[in-house]
């Protein structure tokens, strides 16, 4: 029951967003991709992921789900070039990201958070939003403007002041995503970013990311357990267990997949 | 920003009552106390615009000092000095005589240029690997310095410099320099090196680069560590290799660190503090020795207090004094707050 729920609310929702390209600073973008293409990972005798495919257009957002351990954050690492790849590709538009160290993949555009909030403990929190413009290359008083716009946006104004260190644990993610957005990326990659906030909180997250792909014209990627959140949120789903892709697609054709619900729920669940 | 004009203009003040404190004073041995805890201070900035920057421990400043110390010495000895001096000097350098202004950027600018040349490829390294090379480079200087005869006199002692540091020119390269490290902290490469110091994967992630960063931070470092030493060289006019190595060292980072690395109000504070626990100390060791129990001469106590203070520091306060925020910064913050609750 309460699954039929919340895929009537993911279909509402879904059919609620706008269509429409996505307009960014009053210019219209065209549609960039970002594509891994069979990416294997290794850790010594551990495959983390193997030949996982996943396509990201700007404009879009997709959940990346799976059980804990199946390679969500390692493929998140894989495309920001925190791991090295056993093989495979990925490209962003016409740059082919493989390769490239983190700096060089920030640069072409795609920005990230991360599980284990990793903010810059003792500077202030408009100082960790604005390094992130600044190592984008933005000026100063560009960069202190769009830190400014984005503490306003995401309700962190009146923290500005703060520390990294002495903000709640919602806060530090909020600030995590106010520090990818101020580098206006292309592609932003979420790594759980619901993860310890309380009910209030993950809804005003919810309208503060459903907005981003049409306002901001950037592609999503997120992670997260939260069910909930995930199927409001998602145009698409990719699911990985033990680092294989076990399915893909829109909420209802994932939600129903035998494998899903077996990797979710364990064997014999499907059949129940 | 704004409060760090506010800082600028309290660590100035500080400086300024200290050089004329001293002045008022009139007696002789706390203008001595006085220009060299300027001196220190320069010093200690400067190894701030480093270390509190970048989170790198560095042994090498003190070599850097050396460095333009020397440079200083050699470019205004007065020339017909310079044979009894310098005997191994090179020909065309016994000639040459310039103002100790002048010789003040150009000790700045060498060790500048000579820390931008070997630091380079240092600055890939974090954690142990980095603080080790940074001493290895301290054991090279001070070599090179025991060995260079024709620049350096070898071990023994250089002098002829003319004595053109006095309290003044002191407290105003002091506040220059901390106007200088101030708005390095704010500059784009010091906020993203921070960031770095902060958490380097996260830094990375947003694009910073990070060697380049730390690179440019150490050149500075190494530009205020040479005018330090040309600054200390005039003021007292003859020194060796020796003047230069591992005592010096450890008493700047104790400075630094019991001040808080993070922040130039911490390199500030900690400077006035040691300096004067060390006169202190010093004239306790001296008092002991001339009461003398017959137990022997008191040796290293100074030394001992010193460290013990640090490793104290160190578990009670582990970002010193002042840990992350600018003196400007809390009065603001504080005035700011009571004003949110009036
Ligand atoms: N640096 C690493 N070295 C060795 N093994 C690793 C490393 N990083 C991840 N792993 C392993 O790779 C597998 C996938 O881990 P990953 O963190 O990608 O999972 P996840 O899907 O993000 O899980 P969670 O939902 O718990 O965050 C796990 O078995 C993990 O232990
Ligand atoms: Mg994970």
């Amino acid at each position: 029951m309460a699954q039929a729920g919340i895929l009537a609310e993911a279909l509402i929702g879904h059919s609620g967003r706008p269509q429409g390209r996505p307009h960014h600073l009053g210019k219209v973008m065209s549609e960039t991709r970002l594509a891994v293409n069979a990416v294997s990972v290794e850790f010594t005798g551990l495959r983390a992921l193997d030949h996982v495919s996943l396509s990201l257009a700007t404009g879009e957002v997709v959940g990346l789900i799976g059980p804990n351990g199946s390679g969500k954050t390692t493929l998140i690492n894989a495309i920001t070039g925190q791991v090295k790849l056993a093989s495979g590709t990925i490209t962003a538009g016409s740059t082919t990201l493989s390769g490239l160290s983190p700096r060089e993949v920030a640069l072409a555009g795609v920005s990230r958070s991360f599980q284990i909030v990793r903010l810059f403990n003792t500077m202030t929190v408009f100082e960790n939003v604005e390094a992130a413009a600044l190592a984008k290359g933005a000026s100063r008083t560009i960069a202190a403007q769009r830190t400014q716009n984005l503490l306003d946006e995401l309700g962190l104004a009146a923290k500005a002041d703060e520390l990294g260190e002495n903000l709640s644990y919602g806060d530090k993610r909020r600030v995590e995503i106010a520090r990818a957005l101020a580098a206006e990326p292309l592609f932003l990659l979420l790594d759980e970013p619901a993860a310890g906030m309380n009910d209030a909180e993950t809804e005003a997250l919810l309208h503060t990311l459903a907005e981003l792909p049409g306002k901001r014209g950037l592609g999503l990627l997120i992670i997260d357990h939260d069910m909930g959140l995930i199927m409001r949120l998602c145009h698409r789903l990719h699911v990985l267990a033990s680092g294989r892709t076990i399915a893909e697609g829109d909420a209802a054709h994932v939600r129903s997949h035998p494998a899903v619900i077996e990797a979710y729920l364990g064997k014999g669940a499907a059949h129940a | 920003m704004k409060h760090s004009y506010v800082t600028a203009l309290i660590l100035i003040g500080v400086i300024a009552a200290i050089a004329i404190g001293s002045q008022l004073l009139g007696i002789r041995l706390y203008d001595r106390i006085s220009t060299n805890l300027l001196i220190s201070l320069v010093l200690v900035v400067g190894l701030q615009t480093f270390m509190g920057n970048s989170g790198l421990l560095s042994f090498a400043h003190i070599g850097f000092m050396g460095l333009g110390a020397y440079t200083s010495a050699v470019l205004t000895i007065p020339s017909q000095m310079k044979g009894m001096a310098l005997p191994d000097l090179y020909g065309f350098m016994k000639v040459v005589e310039i103002s100790p202004l002048l010789a003040l950027f150009a000790a700045g600018a060498l060790a500048a240029v000579v820390a931008a040349v070997i630091s380079y490829p240092l600055m890939r390294l974090s954690d142990a690997a980095s603080v080790i090379t940074s001493f290895a480079l301290l054991v090279v200087l001070y070599t090179v310095m025991n060995n260079w005869s024709a620049f350096t006199n070898g071990p023994r002692t250089l002098f002829g410099l003319p004595k053109t540091t006095d309290m003044p020119v002191a407290a105003i390269v002091a506040s220059i320099v901390v106007v200088v490290a101030l708005v390095f902290k704010e500059s784009r490469t010091g906020k993203l090196l921070r960031a770095s110091r902060e958490d380097e994967v996260a830094a990375a992630a947003l694009g910073a680069d990070i060697p380049q960063l730390r690179w440019r931070a150490f050149i500075l470092a190494a530009f205020i560590a040479g005018i330090g030493g040309a600054l200390w060289g005039h003021f007292i006019t003859s020194f060796a290799p020796k003047a230069f190595y591992l005592k010096e060292t450890f008493l700047i980072i104790t400075m630094l660190v019991i001040g808080g690395a993070n922040t130039v109000t911490g390199a500030v504070a900690g400077t006035i503090l040691i300096t004067f626990a060390y006169e202190a100390l010093r004239g306790t060791e001296g008092a002991l020795n001339a009461t003398s129990f017959g137990a022997g001469q008191v040796v290293g106590l100074t030394e001992i207090v010193l460290a013990l203070a640090m490793i104290a520091v160190m578990i009670v306060r582990p970002g010193g004094l002042f840990p992350n925020r600018e003196i400007g910064h809390i009065l603001t913050r504080t005035r700011r707050k009571k004003e949110i609750v009036a």
